[in-house]
């Protein structure tokens, strides 16, 4: 029996040797066509500059060659020991230099020697709680007996069964700035894996954007020079230009008022908040003033009713300032629809129903803008259009008798109302457009210098000083 | 009364104007967060605001009709379009499908709202086809240019312009999407940026004349 035992032992352990033996080296194998991971050197974790918070940025000492294929494992904890949480996996050849971030020379030092990496941690450790809310009701019942005895005989009733009850509310709990977190960044590569050292950072939330400074001067210089345009433009007269759009508003009106028609006024689709629909009810203002006047008749049709409103007053007391409150009527603005197609619908067929005399679009526009232009120039009626919207331009161009581009429709206002401390203002305009041209200048000038002459930093500073960031 | 009608709302326009603009140079939670809170005024605002719209509207097609203003049929259309999609709203609790399929409010918006829509938008082809036609009237200098770049632009992009260009001007070297490409990068990008830095100038300084009080006519005059 003993004897037995022994030889199938003996036969078993020869089996598992030939088999051992015979069966291919995986482990070796695989450490032939992997090559082994390097370790991952100098991990440091620091705050990611200049943002709202929530982002460290990790930087290690960039490795001479990293196999194809690797990936980095990152893993964040916010206790001593263990409790890790994986942040992401980032294929190496995702990883640049830290030199490579986008920021400005004055702002960030990089090196090529050091990858980097940002990691948001913000989500990670935001969670859920579900707590009970109690409603004014709930509170209530409970100071009230009374209260209780009526809610209780009515749910005896099969009425009013969960109310009075506090209700599940669930919130999340934000992930807090300044918390010490542990990092630690594992390279892995077909399955090996080299561990770096465990090391402490936190993030922060930054109170400037340094990388921003060049805007902030910019401001700073515009400001300056606003400041001093219109302290100067109390002193003195200033020559502005011709803006033919503008001139052929009385034009317009006085068409309007001998053939006993109306105007149309189309402030566009844009919010009170956009900048195209604010000059535009300047520009409403000064038009409602003549339309008083000549005691013509206007309608104002609005796509939104915060601008209807504003508008409203701003014709109210257009009115009023030309002597005519009487002529003035609620329903010369008048809302029409919040959907693009449907105002553009409803506006294209009271132009083609009251063939108005004069049609003035001034504001912001998108597809609408050929829709309206197009039905307008059928009726006859002298057209004059003014938008911010690039886009939209060549349509009012050909639709259209007079078109303001842009910044002419932010400058309508003041032209029209010739107030010094408006027209002041313009001369701004006209400083920035020269600090614009005179810096496109030198910046092609020095940018072509130092590409001629291979001084890559120096080109970097020029690209640095004229970025938005 | 001139403090509440013009001093207070400027001195509101001036102190979130400029926590608006010290915003984007500050980065912090707080101002972030104030940003949202803006943005969640502005949208509550707005919601009042419709309602005040929705009521503008509907007086003004309640007078058309009464007065029997030229076609104050149209105005009966406004109601008879309200209540079309209100009452299939509320029915429906605002609700575009069920388990039962498309509700009569789905249905409302498809077979009426978006095929009305999608007509007005298609509207939109004819319209410049015939804006094409006058603005290609050659009067000046600049209409012949803007001929010449439209002509080759729409040459380019159909096959058998393509392939006119190729047998009239094929031994030139110049495929006529490389003349195309180099319209759209180089004249055409060099206009349009020219525009876009004066609008953005533009707005600059309209912000500063808003924030500033300098500009106050949305308020009214004194």
């Amino acid at each position: 029996m003993i004897k037995n035992k022994l030889l199938f032992t003996l036969v078993l352990s020869l089996l598992t040797a030939a088999g051992v033996l015979s069966a291919p080296a995986a482990g070796a194998d695989k450490g032939n066509k992997s090559p082994a991971q390097p370790p991952i050197t100098g991990l440091t974790a620091a705050d990611m500059p200049y943002d709202v918070g929530g982002t460290v940025l990790l930087a290690w000492d960039a490795l001479a060659s990293v196999p194809p294929g690797t990936v980095y494992q990152v893993f964040v904890s916010s206790l001593e020991t263990g409790g890790w949480i994986k942040a992401g996996d980032y294929p190496a050849d995702g990883v640049k230099p830290s030199s490579e971030i986008e920021l400005p020379f004055w702002a960030w030092r990089g090196s090529k020697t050091r990858s980097a990496l940002r990691v948001e941690v913000g989500e990670l450790f935001a969670y859920k709680v579900t707590t009970e809310r109690k409603s004014a009701l709930c509170l209530a019942l409970e100071k009230s007996s009374l209260l209780r005895a009526i809610l209780s005989r009515l749910q005896g009733q099969g009425l009013f069964g969960g109310a009075g009850k506090p209700e599940p509310y669930t919130r999340v709990i934000e992930y807090k700035d300044g918390i010490p977190l542990n990092f630690k960044v594992v390279a892995e590569l077909a399955g090996k894996q080299a561990t770096a050292v465990q090391v402490k950072g936190s993030t922060a939330s930054n109170w400037f954007r340094l990388d921003r400074l060049n805007n902030l001067l910019l401001l700073i210089v515009i400001v300056i020079v606003f400041f001093w345009a219109v302290s100067h433009a109390k002193r003195k007269g200033l020559f502005i230009r011709r803006i033919a759009g503008l001139d052929a508003i009385d034009e317009a009106i006085g068409r309007a008022t001998e053939m006993g028609k109306p105007i149309y006024y189309v402030p566009g689709i844009g919010g009170m908040s956009g900048i195209s629909t604010i000059a535009s009810s300047f520009i409403l203002g000064e038009v409602s003033q003549k339309v008083a006047q000549y005691d013509s008749q206007i309608k104002v049709p609005h796509y939104d009713p915060i601008v209807m409103t504003v508008c409203k007053e701003v014709v109210k007391q257009a009115f009023l300032e030309a002597g005519r409150p009487d002529s003035y009527r609620d329903d010369i603005n008048f809302f029409v629809s919040q959907d693009q197609f449907s105002y553009a619908a409803s506006v294209d067929g009271m132009i083609s129903r009251e063939k108005p005399a004069a049609v003035f679009f001034m504001g912001y526009f998108m597809a609408e803008s050929l829709l309206l232009a197009e039905v307008g120039a059928t009726s006859g009626a002298i057209q004059i259009a003014g938008t911010d919207v690039e886009s939209q331009l060549p349509f009012f161009f050909t639709a259209c008798d007079y078109t303001l581009i842009g910044e002419e429709l932010y400058a309508a206002g003041a032209y029209l109302s010739k107030e010094p401390m408006l027209l002041s203002a313009l001369k701004v305009q006209d400083f920035g457009k020269l600090l614009v041209m005179v810096s496109v200048f030198f910046g092609i000038i020095l940018v072509a210098v130092g590409a001629k002459l291979h001084w890559d930093p120096f080109i970097e500073v020029i690209l640095n000083l004229f970025k938005a960031y | 009364m001139k403090l509440i009608k013009k001093q207070i709302p400027l001195a509101i326009v001036l102190v979130f104007g400029v926590l608006t603009l010290v915003s984007y140079y500050v980065p912090h939670k707080l101002s972030v967060d104030y940003i949202e809170t803006m943005n969640k005024w502005e949208n509550i605002v707005a919601a009042f605001a419709f309602l005040l719209g929705l009521v503008s509207l509907f007086f003004s097609h309640y007078y058309k009709i009464k007065r029997k203003a030229d076609g104050w049929g149209y105005s009966l259309f406004v109601y008879v379009g309200f209540l079309a999609m209100v009452i299939p709203a509320f029915i429906w609790h605002g609700k575009q499908t069920s388990e039962l399929g498309m509700t009569s409010l789905g249905w409302a918006f498809r077979y009426i709202y978006n095929a009305l829509s999608a007509s007005m938008f298609a509207v939109l082809a004819f319209y410049i086809v015939s804006t094409a036609y006058r603005s290609f009237r050659i009067k000046s200098a600049q209409a012949f240019v803007l001929f010449v770049a439209a002509f080759i632009l729409i040459l380019g992009k159909v096959p058998l312009g393509q392939i006119i260009w190729d047998s009239v001007l094929g031994w030139t070297g110049q495929g006529v999407d490389q003349v195309i490409e180099w319209i759209m990068g180089v004249p055409a990008v060099a206009g349009k940026r020219g525009i876009m830095i004066g609008i953005a100038i533009g707005a600059i300084v309209t912000s500063f004349k808003i924030i500033f009080g300098i500009e106050k006519q949305y308020m009214g005059k004194d």
